[in-house]
């Protein structure tokens, strides 16, 4: 492969902009169509010549912009690249771009059809900036091998690449169940991870599918309601939490019920801060003023004697 | 061929020898290689690795190696137990790391990662370092054990790393030593002149346990025909139940387990017995969860405990400790119990006391462990 020192233009009607290597190729950015505006185009895109006319190899959305105003693009010709050599090509020439899981796998989908494993992980993953021994590496190689459809999803940044590891030990009807889940919703990170986590790890704990403890939770009945995405999700997180720990979900419940008769009219919180490891509570309280000092102290005196705290000492033990 | 026999079925995947250059010559190398002749064994590569190699590159699939090393580090190490917890304040000699056996619950998955079985062949050093130590003030107890990074009797066949510390420590009426292992070798106990002065153990868990859980392992009523030859011999056991895993039908498991026992030995052979609640890291979890994918205990109520370990949730906890302790207290057993790195709230709900009472734990354990 080799790269000619000479610039030549040619109409951006004349050259195919399309092809696997152009991996990233979305919607050109407002910025970049601003730029070619006021100065014109400031670099070169890389194309190389075939039968069919000039192939873009880099530069998708210089082309787009210009082929819009009509006018002519300045071009770096590109000698005999192979198709790994067009995508490392295209990699070096976007180098600037701030990149996002969903890319990353984009041109990690891209490459692996053309090399091994070992050249993926030591050559490619590197100039993606993921590290060949990183847990996100791991990540990528499960969703490499996972089905299209989810391969889809990650792609559309629906579900997060954290998810891949908990999605790689599902089987694939307990796949299939989850999947409604991620058809509407972009979920975050920690949101998707816990999600599918908590789904996966009871459905081993209690011996049965994935759909049977969606079901369970009422995953589907949330789903029915119409919410808006932000509270569909917090209800379903909060549902198949309270599926994934029955017994500690409980004891929180009862604990938010004591705490609120013992607290109620004050501005006093109380909070277990252990997960039930130790008995008691921490009590907070925030005041700013020498009367709400004095309101809370005469609070607290009159928590004191309030009979639920005799509930709350026990929660977590043995008399609970 | 036809008089080739076969090491003990744990240590069947040791598939080559490295031995630093060291310690080629070292009693322990000598003896390795002297004991693996005449078994199907025998032909098993030995490399010997130059002063100042980083570490060995062994990746043969489901082979082991192991690995003749001299160390230069502590021998005699306290046992890593956390603040928030009572500890039982054993001593830790330190003979090697890792282990030829697999059991999904280990934590030695997560401290070693390779597969390589560690011995620390420079002998002299550690019972020199031991000498100092233990020979310092006669008057000074110390109980001791060397199952904290791998099993005390694992390797035993092969290395008889367990019989030379027992000859050794004869000569220190102070030291009591206790032989954790999860499979029989008793060759040490020839070695023993004082039967008070060494303490074999053996971990127990539910049958169910032991048969989907440990594997390449001796089973539990071999552990406790080597129990009941150990008390008949005059030797005091130890027994440890620890992991206890909360799986169904635990109930049933642990009370069989714990009937058993009294069909083996009576209570006043056991020094001590332990329960232990499985606890982990939390990174351990991904790693049981890769190893032994069929495990589904990891996924029950595991919260963050004070030591930030993965524990489960302290109800579910009671509810196993309450039923165990009942049971092993009706077969008589009671001074000897304690609980491995459990809370004063859970030793009070449980036992109605805490070591507090009875002036800690490291003390009451190391009565127990001269039959004070």
């Amino acid at each position: 492969m080799q790269l000619s020192s000479e610039i030549l233009t040619a109409p951006a009607d004349t050259m195919r902009d399309t092809g696997p290597h152009l991996f990233w190729s979305d919607k050109p950015q407002e910025s970049l169509k601003n730029s070619i505006n006021e100065f014109g185009q400031t670099t070169p895109i890389l194309v190389q010549e075939t039968t069919d006319g000039l192939e873009v190899i880099a530069g998708h959305a210089r082309v787009s912009i210009l082929r819009e105003q009509g006018k002519p693009v300045l071009a770096r010709l590109v000698e005999e690249a192979d198709d790994v050599e067009k995508g490392l090509l295209y990699l070096a020439d976007n180098a600037q771009r701030p990149l996002d899981d969903a890319m990353r796998f984009a041109a990690l989908r891209y490459f692996r059809p053309l090399m091994d494993e070992k050249q993926l992980r030591s050559d490619i993953l590197p100039r993606l900036g993921v590290k060949p021994k990183s847990k996100d590496a791991k990540l990528f190689a499960a969703w490499l091998d996972m089905a299209d459809n989810w391969q889809a999803h990650l792609l559309a940044g629906r579900v997060p690449l954290a998810a891949g590891i908990v999605l790689g030990r599902m089987e694939e009807a307990d796949r299939n169940a989850v999947e409604p889940l991620f058809a509407n919703f972009a979920w975050s990170r920690s949101n998707g991870v816990n999600m599918l986590t908590w789904l996966f790890e009871a459905g081993k704990m209690a011996n049965c599918s994935t759909a049977d403890i969606m079901e369970r939770a009422g995953v589907n009945e949330i789903l029915r309601q119409g919410l808006s995405p932000k509270d569909c999700i917090a209800r379903l997180n909060a549902a198949v939490k309270d599926t994934r720990y029955p017994e500690l979900s409980a004891l929180q419940e009862h604990f938010a019920k004591a705490a609120r008769e013992i607290t109620a009219g004050t501005r006093w919180r109380l909070n277990q801060p252990n997960n039930f490891e130790t008995g008691g509570a921490e009590m907070t309280v925030q005041i700013k003023d020498a009367d709400q000092l004095a309101k809370a102290v005469k609070d607290l005196e009159t928590m004191a004697g309030v009979s639920t705290w005799e509930t709350l000492w026990k929660l977590g033990g043995k008399d609970d | 061929m036809t008089n080739q026999t076969r090491l003990p079925q744990h240590l069947r995947k040791i598939a080559h020898v490295f031995v630093d250059e060291s310690m080629q010559d070292s009693p322990i190398a000598q003896r390795v290689k002297a004991r693996l002749e005449g078994t199907t064994q025998a032909d098993i590569p030995w490399t010997v690795v130059a002063p100042g190699s980083d570490r060995l590159e062994f990746e043969q699939g489901d082979d082991q190696a192991l690995y003749l090393k001299e160390y230069k580090g502590k021998f005699l190490r306290f046992c890593p137990g956390t603040r928030a917890y009572h500890c039982c304040g054993y001593r830790i000699i330190h003979i090697g790391e890792n282990c030829p056996m697999a059991c999904s619950y280990c934590i030695l998955q997560a401290y070693f990662q390779d597969r390589v079985l560690k011995i620390w062949a420079n002998q002299n050093d550690l019972f020199s370092e031991l000498g100092d130590a233990f020979g310092a003030d006669r008057n000074t107890r110390y109980r001791v054990g060397t199952g904290e990074f791998t099993d005390s009797l694992a390797l035993e066949h092969l290395t008889g790393y367990s019989h030379d510390l027992v000859g050794f420590l004869n000569d220190h009426e102070n030291v009591v030593l206790e032989l954790k292992s999860k499979v029989v070798d008793l060759t040490w106990m020839d070695a023993a002149k004082r039967t008070d002065r060494v303490l074999p153990a053996w971990s127990l868990n539910a049958p169910f346990i032991n048969e989907h859980e440990e594997f390449d392992v001796s089973t539990l009523r071999e552990r406790l025909e080597a129990a009941r030859t150990c008390a008949e011999a005059g030797f005091r056991v130890c027994l440890h139940f620890d992991p206890i895993i909360h799986y169904p039908g635990w109930r049933e498991g642990y009370a069989e387990i714990i009937d058993m026992i009294f069909d083996y030995v009576k209570p006043e052979n056991i020094a001590y017995m332990s329960l232990g609640s499985f606890r982990c890291m939390p990174q351990l979890t991904p790693i049981i969860a890769d190893n032994f994918p069929d495990t589904t205990y990891i996924y029950n109520e595991f919260v963050p405990g004070l030591d930030g370990k993965a524990r489960l949730l302290r109800p579910l906890r009671l509810e196993q400790f309450s039923f165990m302790v009942d049971r092993l207290r009706a077969h008589g057993m009671d001074r000897q119990l304690y609980f491995c790195m459990e809370s004063t709230e859970v030793w009070n709900e449980v036992f109605g006391y805490a070591p507090k009472d009875f002036g800690g734990l490291g003390k009451r354990l190391m009565e127990q462990a001269f039959g004070d």
